[in-house]
């Protein structure tokens, strides 16, 4: 059997011939939380709907759970959570048809859990989903994917529309099943203090590319914001190649480069610069420069 | 499969209502008619098909065919605005299981007009001298190509329904319902009416089952 429990091979996908996707490969090896990310409209729910085989592709193929995405039988679904973007749930069920609908459909239900998580999030059976809150959709969305106990979840920004206190409890559930051996997770979020706190590996799409797959320690490791000082005015070209984003203002640069390595360290030296100095980057500010129009390659 | 089946049958239960009493107002009628024409043949008259009941069977021949087409379409319809299938594709279940209980419910339907109507149509020839010649099966083949047609119907209302535009298809499924049930009339209920409504289904379900396996939900 495959480790790699979703495989993307060479994915493209056109819309009215718009290039979405341009040739995506991406491995989720077992057990990992691998965090997708991406501007509005970069690809991530398109990816993640050919995965789940609610879309077609324009080329390439899509592997869940070692099974081709158009080929995902019942027995494979049952091993797959999903919360969509924007919760696809029957808007004019209630609360509990639809649950039973859902325990119906499923092979496997693990009720006491689903119980726990409904007094958590105080669902009201009664009420129709329409008349539920964003938030009190995503929780019912997040029950109804946990309930299954899934062997690979897939969360297309879940935390979408909820307050504070339930995206902590979302996030502090995601960490209970992180904990729960051979669970793997893709996860989707705009809010990446999220995707920092859960993800084990990233993944960056922009301009239909995914121009960042790496672990998270490595992401931070390899890309480097620096402030240069130079003693003089600072020279315009540094000769150094994946520069992301490059600032001059006088004697000072602050430059972005992907694949920090001592090649390009030694590269800075010969310019001589009084000082050197590393500013610290979050997730939030590596994605930032990563997505920029001509995004740098970085893939581990 | 059930829960599917079941699903469904809850989502249009309007049609089930709807067919079963449809059958019931038009067994009502059927009775006394049936009965006039009793006595009217008792006193030795030439017994010919009254007009009138030319000038009901038309338009309930209409209705019948409008509201099992329209049945059809509905279920697409539904599930394609309120992303019904993108739900149940999700869990535990098969695109081509969400597409067959669907036509179960159709067909459901379809049974739950047409049986009691047969029932009461075989009840009543066994009371009273039937109208019309009858020969042996008779009552099992008109049973057979009603059913038959009344199912193409369907066909082209899964088909209508489950197409992005409105227009062009309801007025193509329209059309192709104003072609189909003359022919009834025209061929009779015989073998040929079956064939041609077989293929005609056959052909129609394969194209809603690829369009449906293949789109995007």
């Amino acid at each position: 059997m495959d480790e790699n429990v979703i495989k993307v091979e060479n994915l493209v996908k056109y819309f009215d011939g718009r290039c979405v996707l341009d040739g995506i490969n991406l491995n989720v090896p077992r057990g990992c939380i691998y965090g997708l990310l991406g501007r509005n409209g970069s690809g991530k729910t398109t990816i993640i709907r050919i995965l789940l085989g609610l879309e077609p592709p324009t080329r390439g193929q899509t592997f869940l759970l070692d099974a081709e995405s158009s080929e995902l039988s019942a027995k494979l679904h049952s091993r797959i959570g999903y919360v969509a973007e924007g919760h696809n749930l029957i808007q004019n069920y209630r609360v509990g048809r639809l649950i039973k609908l859902c325990k119906d459909l499923s092979l496997q239900w693990n009720d006491e859990f689903f119980k726990h998580l409904i007094e958590t999030f105080r669902l009201p059976a009664d009420r129709r989903v329409k008349e539920l809150s964003i938030g009190m959709r995503a929780q019912l969305n997040l029950a109804l994917a946990m309930a299954i106990d899934p062997e690979l979840l897939i969360f297309d920004d879940p935390t979408l529309g909820l307050d504070t206190v339930a995206r902590r409890q979302f996030l502090e559930l995601a960490i209970d099943l992180i904990q729960q051996q051979g669970r793997t997770i893709l996860f989707c979020s705009h809010i990446l203090s999220d995707v920092e706190r859960i993800a084990d590996k990233i993944g960056i799409l922009a301009a239909g590319k995914l121009v960042v797959d790496c672990p998270l320690e490595q992401l931070k490791e390899r890309v480097k914001k620096l402030r240069v000082i130079f003693p003089e005015s600072a020279p315009q070209n540094l000769y150094l190649t994946e520069i992301i984003n490059q600032q001059i203002d006088g004697r000072e640069m602050v430059i972005t480069v992907a694949n920090w390595n001592k090649q390009k360290q030694t590269v800075l030296e010969t310019f001589k610069p009084s000082s050197c100095t590393e500013i610290p980057m979050s997730l939030e500010d590596i994605f930032i420069e990563c997505t920029n129009p001509n995004p740098v390659s970085i893939t581990g | 499969m059930f829960a599917l089946i079941k699903r469904e049958i809850q989502d249009h239960i309007v049609y089930f209502i709807g067919a079963a009493a449809f059958a019931a107002i038009f067994i009502l009628i059927s009775i006394p008619v049936v009965g006039r024409y009793e006595s009217i043949k008792r006193q030795g008259y030439d017994y010919r098909t009254p007009e009138f009941t030319v000038g009901i069977g038309v338009p309930v021949v209409a209705i019948v065919i409008i509201g099992i087409c329209a049945m059809g379409a509905t279920q697409m319809y539904l599930d394609r605005t309120r992303k019904i299938s993108a739900l149940l594709s999700t869990l535990a279940v098969s695109r081509s299981r969400i597409l067959l209980a669907r036509i179960i419910t159709g067909i459901l339907a379809i049974l739950t007009l047409l049986v009691p109507l047969t029932i009461a149509a075989v009840t009543l020839l066994r009371l009273y001298v039937s109208p019309v010649l009858m020969y042996p099966g008779m009552v099992f083949e008109i049973f057979i190509a009603v059913f038959l047609m009344a199912f193409a119907c369907y066909c082209i209302g899964l088909q209508t329904g489950w197409n992005s535009g409105k227009i062009i298809p309801t007025l193509g499924g329209i059309a192709l319902t104003c072609i189909f049930v003359p022919l009834l009339f025209i061929k009779g209920f015989g073998l040929h009416i079956v064939v041609i409504l077989v293929l005609f289904i056959i052909a129609s379900l394969l194209r809603t089952w690829h369009t449906f396996m293949t789109t995007s939900l």
